[in-house]
């Protein structure tokens, strides 16, 4: 038998991929998170401690193998290569080979009495026996070869001759339209249908916090409330281009407006949760704009440091005996009273999410305005090349001052979320790695994309709370899954719709009348 | 008279950049300021242009000091300085770039006009409307650079070593298209090491050397002056 010479190579470098991602994911056993994310999905709750079904485990290798399948086949036959198929069965048998090999020596070893949990944690005897779906390590070993097999290579076969390639390519031209990224008119133009999105968006919102129970209103309040700091800081950095690393020093302002003018203790000033908002927002402007202007001459790295260093000074002085009177001090500020409505305590956690989902969609609204104003562009200039951008008549420094004190209007609103919904907040809410998470947020979701954002913040916030339950690895998986994500899109998850490398226009198509898609050039 | 620069010093901290220059230069001229590395060339239009702020000495526009102007009033009194090393925003697309230009046009009818215009005499541009900045090949980004400054319509054009790093062609080019702004009456400040080239198209030249003028004159004359021949055409 002459295999097609490339299929199969191909097959064989990405399957070489898929067996070293795979060896890791099951030495540090997220296979079995996996599984039991799985398992969840058709109603079987997994212990913290216990493992699902071994059946789940096979399902999950089998899914992985599908999409490896799917894209070496696809991957081979963007190459025209002979029989793509063949790649997908090489790359699926290569993983399934390795994930057998690696099973049976585990499995083998065990059985003759050797024990790993001294070096890898993750290899207790119930996990191997979950490897082997509780056979023999050689029929263990035998069947994850054969599912991955025939899995990933029936997989690429169907993705090959299914005209799944047409389904694929006409969701992503609606995608395309809907966005409106080919400057077409778009679906999102479209008055009807943009108003029963949003209809449908505002229903959701109104609802879901309601039927969903007080946990995923915790998660995704803080989801919410990271929203808002990543719309911010995006601001700073993403567009002004300042590399702001404390900026949970607005944060910590917001929420110690809250604490000190709305609990009983220190001061009981009790001036109720609106009053702190106006208040805790306002400073937080201020002192971004205050903060701003003695570092107006900095640049890059030395604006980081100095950022930084305001971000502990905050912290410190919260936490030192000399303000404890007035701040609290260490132990922090308790039974912050939220907000009241004519009367009314609107606290619940149902109360919480409506606030923080009016927050994020004001902010999400007042962040793409800015975005594509002449504000905005002045942003961008000044990021691109402060000084072109200022020998082209931009104001630098008012620009720079006023990315940082809304950037930090925003913060300040979050802190007082935070801190009201909490009901508490100390000195330990405002550390260093707040700054350096909403800091990744914002890389990770695509530096200036408010969209970006929002995934940001749900994969680096509500992943890592969804991911809680099943794991005790779930840091080391979530960081992993990090950096598989950032190989996968260097530019983050949904990066700025700048104009793409090969997007060149023939000479003679644009003229005047036909403008699709540009900003404005004025604000 | 147009620019009049007297006994201009600027240091870079305890580093003395200029020591004392003088330098005029005439409506409708092209003056070129031709000299080494290091001799202060950039930090002459840099001074003018008000990202430096000179130690002491004077620098009139139309009659007006300008120096402790800001910036981007210099701009919008009609001066504009295309820095070295084709600074162009390379993330924003070519018309984007352009738009940046004329930034402080805020009469929309009339920028668009601005923007037909500079098409008009940078067809290649219009091609690459749409695209990136930072995708343009070097002498793209050069005229693009040149193309960003004529959009706020300068009265006074600084270009810092247009020619820095292009092939003979396209340097003929821009030399080209740089006549091409003068006669439209554009006054232009030329700084080069391109001697031969800059003062083939420069009514006057002033020669520059570790931050003082040792040199000026009509730049036909200047082209066989026996120092300049010796230091700056290779002779
Ligand atoms: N940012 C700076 N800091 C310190 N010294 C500088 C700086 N920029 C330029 N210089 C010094 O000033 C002098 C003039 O520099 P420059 O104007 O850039 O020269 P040119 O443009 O003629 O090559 C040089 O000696 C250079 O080293
Ligand atoms: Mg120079």
């Amino acid at each position: 038998m002459k295999l097609q010479e490339s299929s199969f190579r191909s097959g064989l470098r990405s399957g070489t991929t898929l067996a070293l991602i795979l060896m890791f994911l099951v030495l540090i056993g997220f296979n079995a998170s996996g599984a039991a994310l799985l398992a969840r999905l058709f109603g079987q709750t997994t212990l913290s401690g216990q493992l699902p079904p071994a059946i789940f485990g096979i399902v999950f290798i089998a899914l992985l193998a599908v999409g490896q399948g799917i894209s070496s086949a696809l991957a081979s036959r963007r190459r025209n290569a002979a029989r793509p198929w063949v790649s997908s069965f090489a790359a699926a048998g290569l993983a399934g080979l390795a994930l057998a090999v690696f099973i049976l020596v585990m499995g083998s070893l065990y059985q003759n009495g050797a024990d790993f949990r001294k070096t890898l944690y993750a290899l207790s005897p119930a996990y191997i026996k979950f490897l082997t779906v509780d056979q023999m390590p050689i029929v263990g070993a035998a069947i994850s070869l054969a599912v991955m097999l025939l899995a990933g290579g029936l997989a690429g076969l169907a993705a090959i001759y299914l005209p799944f390639g047409t389904y694929w390519q006409r969701v992503k031209t609606m995608f395309v339209r809907f966005w409106n990224l080919d400057g077409s008119r778009s679906l999102r133009a479209n008055r009807y249908f943009k108003f029963g999105l949003y209809a449908v968006l505002v229903l959701m919102c109104f609802f879901v916090p309601r039927v969903w129970g007080s946990y995923w209103n915790y998660v995704f309040g803080l989801v919410g409330i990271y929203v808002l700091l990543g719309l911010g800081l995006n601001i700073i950095v993403g567009l002004s281009g300042q590399l702001v690393l404390g900026y949970v020093a607005f944060f910590a302002i917001g929420a110690y407006s809250v604490a000190l003018l709305n609990a009983p203790i220190p001061h009981n000033l009790m001036w109720g949760f609106w009053a702190a908002v106006v208040i805790g927002i306002l400073l937080a402007a201020l002192s971004g704009f205050l903060i701003g202007l003695p570092l107006m001459r900095l640049r890059g790295d030395y604006l980081a440091i100095v950022t930084m260093g305001f971000g502990e000074i905050i912290r410190v002085l919260l936490k030192s005996d000399l303000l404890t009177s007035f701040t609290g001090g260490p132990r922090g500020v308790q039974d912050i009273r939220g907000p009241s409505l004519f009367g009314q305590s609107f606290s619940s956690d149902i109360d919480f999410m409506y606030l923080i989902i009016l927050a994020v969609a004001l902010a999400l609204f007042i962040a793409s305005r800015l975005q594509n104003s002449r504000v905005g562009r002045s942003w961008i200039a000044i990021r691109e090349d402060e000084t072109v951008a200022q020998a082209s008549g931009v104001n630098t420094t008012r620009y720079k001052l006023l990315a940082l004190a809304l950037g930090a209007a925003f913060a300040g609103l979050g802190g007082v979320l935070f801190a009201a919904r909490n009901q508490f907040t100390g000195p330990e809410d405002h550390v260093l790695m707040v700054s350096i998470n909403v800091l990744s947020l914002v890389i990770v979701g695509g530096m200036g994309s408010v969209p970006g954002v929002v995934l940001g913040a749900f994969a680096l916030k509500g992943l890592p709370e969804i991911l809680r339950e099943l794991a005790n690895y779930r840091l080391l998986a979530f960081g992993a899954l990090l950096v598989i994500m950032m190989i996968a899109r260097p530019q983050g998850l949904w990066p700025v719709g700048r104009p793409s490398l090969q997007r060149k226009e023939a000479p003679d198509s644009p003229t005047e009348n036909d403008k699709p898609n540009q900003e404005a050039p004025n604000g | 008279m147009m620019l009049e620069i007297t006994d201009l010093k600027v240091s870079y901290g305890a580093i003395q950049a200029l020591r004392g220059i003088d330098l005029t230069l005439n409506e409708g001229e092209i003056v070129a300021l031709i000299g080494g590395n290091g001799a202060g060339k950039s930090t002459t239009l840099q001074t003018i242009s008000g990202l430096l702020k000179p130690v002491s000495g004077s620098i009139r526009f139309l009659g007006d000091e300008i120096i402790g102007v800001a910036p981007q009033e210099i701009v919008a009194r009609g001066i504009i300085h295309v820095p070295e090393g084709r600074r162009i925003f390379s993330s924003l697309t070519v018309e984007e770039n352009l738009e940046m230009g004329a930034y402080l046009q805020r009469d929309k009818i009339a920028k668009q006009r601005t923007l037909e215009e500079a098409y008009v005499r940078f067809p290649r541009l219009k091609e690459r409307r749409k695209q990136a900045g930072g995708t343009l090949s070097g002498g793209e980004q050069q005229m693009l650079a040149i193309a960003r400054a004529i959009m706020a319509q300068p009265k006074l054009l600084l270009l810092d070593e247009p020619s820095m790093g292009l092939s003979p062609v396209l340097v003929e080019q821009i030399f080209d298209i740089i006549e091409s702004i003068n006669d439209q009456g554009t006054s232009i400040l030329l700084v080069e090491q391109n001697a031969q080239m800059a003062l083939s198209i420069a009514n006057r030249g002033y020669v520059l050397e570790t931050g003082g003028i040792v040199l000026s004159g009509e730049a036909e004359s200047l082209l066989h002056d026996p120092m300049v021949i010796e230091a700056y055409l290779g002779g």
